[in-house]
């Protein structure tokens, strides 16, 4: 919160900075009275049922009247009623005839309240954030200062398992929509002093808290700017989810292709912490973003560091063939039926026409039937409640897979082809690069069925450009492949022992390359103790 | 000029996929017969040289593409018209080379598709490449040239396993003696090794200047090696005749691969890698026209590329009737008439004059 303060401030002075302001252009100091104050709160927030404001007073010459103002449900009950409600009306009963008003207000804010977080507020937009964010604001009457009390809390979700990044080996924790849940999660697994934590709000209405994270001496600095100039230039009245975020900030407006990294799993947060990223934890979601993201990122998981190197190299070969898979299947087949009959061997050659002999439409009016129905399928699958989503699985599947074959719609062929895509865009890791390759294959279907293997050729390579001109926060989308980094190669399509993993990516990171000591690959002790023995 | 930067492995995929172009489409030196790689090597040699010479000019003068380099050395006037005709000839090879490409994918895949769609296509592509950068050029270059040796090994591998190399097809050796290889040089010498003249216009953006000599040599050599390894595959598999007879030789040796039945017909695969090392060819021959006719007129590249793109198509058309007459003026007439002053002549003119320029100046000074 500190950053923000101040770049609020210093943002004031220029006078052209309205992101901190809630409801008003200006903000207008407190008043003295208690009962104007307590007036003006309840009517800025329209008589909000939720509101409780707590009125009480410290009896003595001079009575003092004292308010406890904050939003139900936003505050932890127990904290407020313990720490500040019986702290306040039990603290210095005995000297309370003689004190005048000043020694109370210190009083208060330095001995009266059994809470950690208590700052002064004197202005009225900064009183009436306070209370939304769930602070509870203590008002004296007399007194144009008020004192707020970190009393956060509330109904939160509990830390669950990642649902969308589920892995076999690694942390079972996730992220929940709470953000100070989420920044802890990373914390404890980097108890570095050089993790740095920046927060702002963004949204005029929402007032989203959003944080970015580095590890200080290892990210890039030029990086870390340009994603605060990115987010500084935000002005939006609501944020609500990390994607408002994604897509205001990332670098190509039109591209298909993600530039920004999404995960759920503090994990992988730290790791690409600690390869010199940045995080930006947006509150109320469990999705946060990682940049630069590189296209490679896409294809990697966070258990491929955690398990057999070997077996993390062929799964990325094999992410990276699904993928493709994904992509060309449908456009490879119906360019293959439609023009290069030559192409497949002869015997499949007549299994195929013998199957396609009756069927009504063209191939890639076939593919276009059954990938819509398969999309249809899908989106259904997830939009149902859970129970009733499985039966219409079974339903799509029998009907696409049997009836619509039995029918002398659609070629057995096809149905295999379906399914092939399927099955490879669900094996992606990243749901993000996953969707991109269900857009863009229906594109390649349309060329391969105008123009063959040239068409998709041509497609290919257009795609490919596209690719290597996007950058993400100045960093280039295809590297470490184009443009080639020898040293990157260990951790891209390969996944190189740990050992052997000495440096950091080199483009990313750009300073504090090391990440280890060199020689550290194991090795069993060479002939112990002889050698010593023949010496002598 | 744009602001761009190509490392040297960028530019030396650039220069390796350039040579391959359309060489290996239309095959080389086969008039040469079973010596038909030897004449690649000679061209080689002689291309080497010419280099050499390239390379001095533009140690003169080393930031400055050819055009840049011929107004410093005749003075605006001429050095700006030599620039000029220097943009169209770049041209015309490149709309030369769109043509040999529409003519393949229409002879050999896509026949129901008219050529002009096919061509069409691909300068759109083109014009999208070049409107994103050099830059972009230089790591599409990177990615495909992986994959262009990747695929070519296989395709290799594969024509081995199939039993059909028969290395006894390259006797005799200089069966006729030197005279038909020297002579067929000529031809390997101005395409595709004279036209190493494109890249005096690319050089600017490499990003360390003193490697210029080295990446030029380098991938020069590399992709003289590729070539004469290819010429020897396919004189062994086809036959010298066979060879020189066929349009594109390299289709007809891969269409005759087939092992167990599976691997079979696989001259669609060649295409698409020829398409592809095409694409390249096309792309920085007009590369080379579009920054040199932005440098001579100050207009952003990116405001011609689209209408010099259209010339090109358009000139595709109309430089020849039939295939016949295309392949004539490529083989017979190009190499005289237009390569041999654009890529020797001009070049070792200028490097005349400046050299004679320095001297005197050195002279009055001194």
């Amino acid at each position: 919160m500190r950053p923000f303060e101040r770049q609020k401030r210093r943002k004031k002075k220029k006078g052209k900075d309205q992101r901190g302001q809630v409801f008003h252009e200006e903000s207008s100091p407190l008043f003295h009275d208690l009962q104007k104050n307590l007036n003006k709160i309840r009517e800025e927030l329209g008589h909000s049922t939720d509101l409780v404001v707590r009125e009480f007073e410290w009896d003595g010459e001079r009575k003092i009247r004292f308010a406890a103002v904050y939003i139900d449900g936003l505050v932890d009950n127990n904290m407020v009623g313990d720490f500040i409600m019986k702290s306040l009306m039990l603290e210095s009963r005995d000297d309370r005839q003689t004190i005048s008003r000043k020694t109370a207000f210190d009083r208060v804010q330095e001995n009266g309240l059994a809470v950690g977080e208590v700052k002064i507020t004197r202005d009225w937009n900064g009183l009436i954030l306070s209370i939304l964010c769930g602070e509870t604001v203590i008002l004296m009457d007399g007194w144009d200062e008020a004192i707020s009390c970190g009393t956060k809390g509330g109904e939160k979700r509990p830390i669950d398992e990642p649902t969308s990044q589920v892995v076999i080996r690694g942390p079972r924790d996730s992220f929940t929509e709470s953000i100070r849940t989420n920044t802890a999660l990373v914390r404890r697994r980097v108890k570095s002093p050089n993790l740095w934590l920046e927060t702002m709000r963004i949204g005029k209405v929402t007032q989203t808290d959003v944080s970015l994270m580095y590890i200080k001496g290892i990210v890039d600095e030029k990086i870390v700017r340009e994603v605060k100039n990115r987010l500084e230039r935000i002005q939006i009245d609501s944020i609500l989810e990390s994607g408002y975020i994604e897509e205001m900030i990332r670098d190509s407006a039109f591209s298909l292709f993600p530039t920004l990294y999404m995960t759920e799993r503090p994990d992988v947060i730290a790791g690409n912490l600690l390869e010199g990223r940045v995080a930006i934890l947006v509150d109320g979601t469990p999705f946060a973003l990682v940049v630069p993201a590189l296209l490679n990122q896409f294809f990697q998981t966070t258990e491929d560091y955690y398990q057999n190197y070997w077996i993390s190299g062929f799964l990325r070969f094999v992410r990276y063939g699904a993928f493709l898979l994904s992509l060309l299947t449908p456009s490879l087949y119906i360019a293959a039926t439609t023009f290069h009959h030559a192409m497949i061997p002869t015997t499949f050659l007549i299994t195929l026409v013998a199957q396609r002999e009756g069927i009504p439409f063209p191939a890639f009016v076939e593919a276009l039937i059954m990938e819509l129905m398969f999309e249809i399928l899908r989106e259904a699958g997830i939009r149902l409640p859970r129970p009733v989503g499985q039966a219409v699985s079974i339903v799509g599947a029998i009907v696409l897979g049997e009836a619509a074959v039995r029918a002398g719609l659609v070629s057995p062929a096809m149905v295999i082809v379906v399914a092939i895509t399927a099955i490879a865009s669900f094996s992606a890791p990243s749901y993000n690069l996953a969707i991109t390759a269900r857009l863009l294959r229906f594109l390649f279907m349309l060329v391969g069925a105008s123009f063959g293997l040239f068409g998709i050729a041509l497609l290919l390579i257009v795609v490919l450009a596209h690719l290597s001109s996007l950058r993400s926060f100045g960093v280039p989308y295809l590297s470490p492949l184009a443009p080639f980094v020898f040293s990157d190669q260990k951790d891209t399509v390969f996944r190189f022992p740990w050992w052997s993993l000495i440096t950091r990516p080199r483009l990313i990171s750009q300073k504090n390359m090391t990440r280890m000591e060199k020689d550290l690959r194991p090795s069993p002790p060479d002939k112990p103790t002889e050698g010593e023995g023949n010496e002598k | 000029m744009e602001k761009a930067k190509l490392d040297f492995l960028q530019f030396f995929s650039l220069i390796v996929l350039f040579e391959l172009g359309s060489t290996l489409v239309i095959g080389m030196g086969t008039a040469a017969k079973q010596d038909a790689w030897l004449t690649i090597l000679v061209g080689l040699a002689g291309g080497v040289l010419l280099f050499l010479f390239y390379s001095a000019l533009f140690r003169r003068y080393p930031d400055l593409p050819i055009t840049g380099i011929a107004q410093k050395v005749l003075g605006k006037p001429v050095g700006t018209l030599l620039g000029y005709l220097y943009v169209v000839y770049f041209m015309y090879v490149g709309a030369r080379i769109l043509l040999d490409f529409g003519i393949l994918s229409f002879l050999s895949t896509l026949d129901q598709t008219p050529f002009l769609v096919i061509m069409t296509l691909m300068i759109l592509v083109i014009i999208y490449v070049l409107y994103l950068g050099v830059e972009v050029l230089g790591r599409l270059g990177e990615m495909f040239l992986l994959a262009y040796l990747l695929v070519s090994a296989f395709g290799a591998l594969l024509l081995l396993f199939s039993g059909l190399v028969d290395l006894a097809q390259l006797r005799p050796v200089l069966e006729e003696g030197w005279t038909p290889v020297l002579k067929t040089a000529l031809q390997t010498f101005t395409f595709p090794f004279g036209e190493m003249i494109v890249f005096m216009m690319l050089f600017p953006y490499l990003n360390r200047p003193k490697s210029r000599v080295k990446v030029g040599l380098s991938g020069m050599v590399f992709s003289g090696a590729i070539l004469c390894v290819t010429s020897i595959i396919t004189t062994a598999v086809l036959g010298a005749d066979i060879a020189d007879r066929s349009t594109f030789p390299l289709l007809t040796m891969i269409g005759k691969v087939n092992i167990a039945e599976i691997f079979q017909n696989l001259d669609v695969i060649a295409v698409l890698i020829l398409i592809i090392v095409g694409f390249f060819k096309i792309a920085i021959f007009f590369y080379a026209a579009l920054i040199g006719l932005a440098d001579l007129t100050k207009v952003h590249k990116n405001r011609l590329v689209y209408p010099m793109g259209m010339t090109i198509l358009f000139l595709s058309i109309i430089i020849a009737d039939d295939f016949v007459e295309h392949f004539k003026e490529g083989l017979a007439i190009v190499p005289i008439y237009l390569h041999l002053p654009f890529q020797t002549g001009i070049p070792l003119i200028l490097l005349a004059v400046s050299l004679f320029r320095h001297r005197k100046g050195a002279a009055g000074t001194g």
